[in-house]
């Protein structure tokens, strides 16, 4: 005992250093043998799901799509699909990314953490030859292509709705996204600039709802406390919790709303109840279904049925008016249908999985659970895309030069004439 | 003399209000400052100034209120609870997942889903305890698992589940004229009190959160007070996540997490030590409604989002300030008392 | 001599924290160079890996400072943020634009130090509390300076440092050099020696004639400056500004010291131990891709590593406590 005890700690951890150091050294024997191993593995193409933040329903409807479709002959044959959810963290994304690019990917479809914290990543990717398709989100990087809503002017068009509910008069709140995010800004400044342009219209308040249900019940809940009188709600995503904090006010009459797509907003405004209590609205906003073309669109071009491709791609701006809602039978968009009973879907979900023309491979079920519909087949996208505006900021790098700035032009209403 | 200081001690108690002043200078302190803020809110915007507002600022305080009780206890014996986040969500989705839009199962559900929580709690307890783990990086762990364990439950999302009925009324149905939420409030506020203040078991987490050491040699059974402290952190999550999926009908599963830091502010600014064996939930309920008024009023001035965090930072620091300040008075004067105590005694002798 | 070398070896695991820890990146690596191939050895492979932990790595080293004390510092996420958007805000280019960010970076994160150093060691708050309110302030501050994510790095610093020199990575040599840094201070100084007093017995320390205070004061300020150097390397990384940090950060960073077998009552581990571990967080995650583990199930090894580290931890002050008695 006491000479073990005299023997200095350095050396045995010395010792044992060596010892682990020559095990390392056999490990990497090892790995070239499994390399070759690998080699064999038949020819697929290789395709990374990066979800940036798991936890709510748009997220995982999107990559439900996506897996439903990787699913549907003849994908099933040709694509080996990898999910990977890298939180909400831009530097596990940056990792992430750079594991698909070591394990082959052939593409990547993701949901970008950060318009411009990836850039670097994609453009070691891209140089490799891997595919980066944004959906929803969009990164600034040039190299890689965004298939996203953002720039259909979510906020104008919306704001301009509400205007003319209103008749260009009156008070109104708004219940933002997440601070310090480029795509509430772009709807944020949307709808202020149609604010601006009725002197009629007062805001009166805005807050973050951070595009949560229970952060923007919350907030609005004393945003109301505050200004229980006002007229109309310009919400991002949120819009349910924004509609349960006005149930909860206690208030008889419900203000105008207007918000994204879930199902609980479009079945509030069909509901007569409501409707006598004052609610009308606009449901438009960000739909998971642009992960299914944005996927789609990729394998087109992986597959060499498309030649080439604009990289900043728009997803058409969902738009349900309060009076245009109509409760689906069955499990898709049909005859015009647009949301779904309460006993099959919760009400937080977003209705935008579907798409007749862009989708018809996907149902509910399969934006539900992610297997195919089944009988479905993949079929061709249209060959037209439309281009997006290449907006700073969003999807075009200001340093290069070339991006636009925004128009904010509501084409989905006409704008009623200010009142004097 | 030893007859004579023990009368004073409980004499000192036995004061009424003064006395109780006396003894809870923070807590005071809390209240004053949050009723002075309150009257603030009322100025700045007048449709404050009715019973609906001062209900509705109850109702949003409700979840932190329940979560700071038991991050308040387990801070009482010298631990942390970073897990309340993950296990807020984790009773939140199992809720909803079991009793979807109905009452069926409810009787089962709920009783089920506290339960977890506060085993989950207690294993908190045991590697803190028995393994010796820091609470810290015990809680800190188990609320990654289980977070982890509920991503994979719902494979990333709750797509089907909505709150029960019963919690919907809970959380949005009034009796009365005041929310339904608000009597389970009081009831559940004046169980807590009694608990940690009245009680044998309360008196023995504070001896514990004093000083261990003399609390082990005095016969306490450390080990099984710490595990129950956190059992009741677990219980009181699984309340929360209850509550919040009737409020917001239904789950996400992110809706645990502002928790964690708020209900560690709440206690803190409630005039709790953080090293553990003082302060009290009333400190604590006055710290939550602070914080929530602030909140309110804050929404209602519309700052921009870069000052609201900045002002919740400072308040936590001034209140801390605050309290230290006083707490170092209290000791200053509690020594000067020692010190004109013992001039006479040494005289007599 | 009868203790046998493995004996040894063994001891050493259950008493030395990082050598714990870099047992156990070495054995994930192992699992990990078998599941991905010749990558995991490649220059770029190893690179991408040194660049992935270099920034917890970082801030890791930061709160070492702290918990070697005994206390908690949450400010280290608000402090990284706030460096990222001043870099990112900045408008200097070049070498003299990446000096600039440079001082940015050690400036804010010495002048928050002295913050939190004041309010812990001078008022006497407690730190875990007053270290969660400036981080608050900072994040606050934060996305004053910069409303949405944008802003760009200097060219300087986003490719050189997350470069290799030859077959080495820069992110390696910065690594090393912060490690050395640390360790030099921590082992080498009376500042150094005062941290580990402080962390093992507070009024013994007093007595001995340590001025706490001071300790106290310049070990937060050195926390602050390295979180600032943690932001630093987290604008090279990503080149650009967001004033949304992950609330994993923070987590993260206390995961790393965990594993890298830092007692946190204080007094004892290694600042070497907290670099391993955050090498380990990224490393698992790497290894967990290309094993092919759900990333659902991330967490539950994350964890599980945490408390395995820990445990170890608690066990060998138990045996130790017991051979101190016998």
């Amino acid at each position: 005992m006491v000479m073990g005890k005299r023997i200095k700690k350095s050396r045995v951890v010395n010792r044992s250093i060596l010892m682990v150091l020559l095990v390392s050294l056999f490990a990497v024997g090892v790995m070239f043998v499994a390399d070759d191993a690998k080699a064999e593995e038949n020819k697929r193409f290789k395709i990374f799901l990066s979800l940036s933040y798991s936890g709510n329903v748009w997220q995982s409807s999107a990559a439900n799509i996506v897996k439903a479709l990787a699913k549907t002959p003849p994908y099933d044959e040709m694509v080996e699909l990898t999910e990977v959810i890298s939180g909400s963290n831009v530097e596990k994304q940056i990792s992430d990314y750079q594991s698909m690019i070591a394990n082959g990917a052939d593409g990547i479809i993701s949901f970008p953490v950060s318009p411009t914290g990836l850039n670097r990543v994609i453009r070691e990717g891209s140089k490799k030859g891997v595919l980066f398709f944004m959906y929803d989100s969009t990164v600034t990087e040039p190299s890689a292509y965004n298939v996203s809503y953002i720039t259909a002017g979510h906020g104008e068009n919306t704001a301009q709705y509400l205007v003319n509910l209103m008749g260009g008069k009156g008070t109104v709140m708004i219940n933002r996204g997440v601070p310090g995010n480029s795509v509430d800004m772009r709807h944020y400044n949307g709808s202020m600039a149609i604010f601006k342009r009725y002197p009629g219209i007062k805001v009166v308040n805005e807050y973050y709802g951070y595009w949560d249900d229970a952060k923007s019940q919350q907030a609005t809940s004393q945003a109301l406390a505050a200004y229980p009188d006002v007229d109309g709600i310009c919400s991002q995503l949120g819009e349910y919790g924004v509609l349960r904090a006005c149930l909860a006010s206690g208030s008889k009459k419900i203000p105008f709303i207007v918000g994204e797509d879930t199902n609980g907003i479009r079945l509030a405004f069909a509901d007569p109840e409501m409707q006598k209590r004052g609610l009308k609205g606009v449901s438009a906003g960000s739909p998971p279904a642009t992960a299914g073309y944005a996927f789609k669109l990729m394998m087109e071009l992986l597959t060499e049925n498309r030649k080439d491709l604009v990289h900043n791609i728009e997803y058409p701006l969902p738009w349900v008016e309060w009076d245009k809602v109509k409760l689906c039978k069955g499990d898709v968009f049909e005859d015009g249908c647009n949301c779904f009973p309460a006993d099959k879907v919760a009400p937080t979900m977003t209705d935008e999985v579907l798409h007749p023309v862009l989708l018809p491979e996907i149902s509910l079920k399969s934006a539900q659970t992610g297997e195919p519909m089944p009988g479905a087949r993949i079929q061709p996208l249209p060959k037209d895309v439309t281009e997006a505006r290449s907006e700073p900021g969003i999807n075009c790098n200001p340093k290069s030069g070339k991006c636009v700035d925004p128009v904010y032009e509501p084409y989905m209403v006409t704008p009623i004439p200010v009142p004097k | 003399m030893k007859n004579n200081s023990v009368d004073e001690r409980f004499g000192g108690r036995n004061d009424g209000v003064a006395g109780f002043i006396k003894s809870n200078k923070v807590t005071v302190a809390v209240y004053i400052v949050t009723i002075l803020l309150y009257v603030v809110t009322l100025f700045v915007s007048p449709s404050f100034r009715n019973w609906h507002h001062l209900m509705l600022v109850l109702v949003l305080a409700s979840f932190l209120i329940v979560v700071s009780y038991g991050q308040g206890i387990v801070i009482l014996v010298r631990g942390l609870d970073l897990s309340v986040g993950s296990m807020i969500t984790l009773s939140g989705v199992l809720v909803a997942a079991w009793v979807s839009q109905s009452n069926e199962n409810i009787l089962w559900a709920i009783p089920l889903v506290l339960l977890i929580t506060t085993f989950i709690g207690m294993l908190n307890g045991i590697g803190a305890t028995l393994l010796r783990i820091p609470p810290f990086v015990m809680t800190l762990s188990t609320g990654i698992i289980v977070f982890s364990v509920v991503l994979g439950f719902t494979e990333g999302s709750p797509h089907k589940g909505n709150a029960p009925r019963f919690l919907n009324g809970m959380m949005l149905d009034h009796t009365a004229g005041i929310p339904n939420i608000v009597y389970f409030l009081i009831l559940f506020i004046f169980v807590a009190v009694i608990v940690q203040s009245y009680s044998a078991f309360g008196r023995k987490l504070y001896a514990l959160g004093a000083n261990p050491k003399a609390a082990h040699i005095s016969g306490l059974r450390n080990n099984l007070l710490t595990i129950s402290a956190f059992g009741i952190s677990g219980f009181c999550c699984g309340l929360v996540g209850m509550m919040l999926v009737g409020y917001t009908d239904a789950p996400t599963l992110t809706m645990g997490d502002p928790y964690v830091m708020s209900s560690i502010a709440a206690v803190v600014v409630g005039g709790s030590s953080i090293l553990g064996g003082k302060g009290n939930y009333l400190g604590t309920v006055g710290g939550v409604l602070l914080l929530t008024i602030l909140s309110t009023l804050i929404t209602a001035i519309g700052l921009a989002e870069g000052w609201r965090t900045i002002i919740q930072g400072a308040i936590i620091v001034m209140a801390l300030i605050m309290s230290s300040v006083s707490e170092r008075n209290t000791k200053i004067a509690s020594a000067q008392k020692n010190i004109s105590k013992s001039v006479p005694e040494t005289q007599k002798v | 001599m009868r203790n046998s070398i493995l004996e040894r070896c063994f001891n050493a695991l259950l008493t030395n924290g990082a050598f714990l820890a870099l047992v156990m990146y070495l054995i994930i690596f192992i699992i990990y160079g078998i599941s991905q191939g010749s990558y995991a050895v490649s220059v770029y492979g190893i690179t991408v890996l040194f660049n992935n932990s270099i920034v917890i790595a970082i801030a890791a080293v930061a709160e070492t400072f702290i918990i070697l004390m005994g206390g908690f510092d949450l400010s280290v996420a608000g402090i990284v943020v706030l460096t990222n958007t001043l870099i990112a805000v900045q408008q200097g280019a070049g070498v003299g634009g990446a000096l600039l960010c440079l001082i940015i970076a050690i400036g804010v994160g010495g002048v928050i130090g002295c913050i939190n150093g004041f309010l812990v060691s001078r008022i006497g708050l407690q730190s875990i509390a007053a270290t969660l309110g400036t981080s608050i302030l900072c994040s606050g501050i934060a996305l004053l300076v910069l409303a949405q994510p944008g802003g760009y790095v200097p060219d300087e610093i986003a490719y050189t440092l997350t470069d290799s020199i030859g077959p080495i990575p820069v992110a390696a040599i910065i690594a090393l050099l912060i490690g050395l840094i640390s360790w030099i201070l921590l082992r080498k100084t009376n500042f150094g020696a005062g941290i580990y007093a402080l962390g093992r017995d507070r009024t013994a320390a007093e007595l001995s004639g340590i001025a706490t205070r001071s300790v106290e004061f310049r070990a937060y300020v050195m926390a602050g400056i390295f979180s600032g150097l943690a932001g630093f390397m987290l604008s090279a990384q990503t080149g650009t500004g967001d004033p949304h940090l992950s609330n994993s950060f923070i987590l993260l960073t206390f995961a790393a010291v965990a594993i890298g077998g830092v007692s946190f009552d204080g007094g004892h581990g290694s600042v070497i131990g907290s670099i391993i571990g955050a090498g380990i967080l990224a490393l698992l995650q790497k290894t967990l891709f290309s094993v092919g583990v759900s990333s659902f199930y991330t967490g539950i090894f994350q964890g599980s590593i945490m408390l395995l580290a820990m445990l170890v931890g608690s066990l060998s002050l138990i045996i130790s406590k017991r051979r101190a008695v016998s």
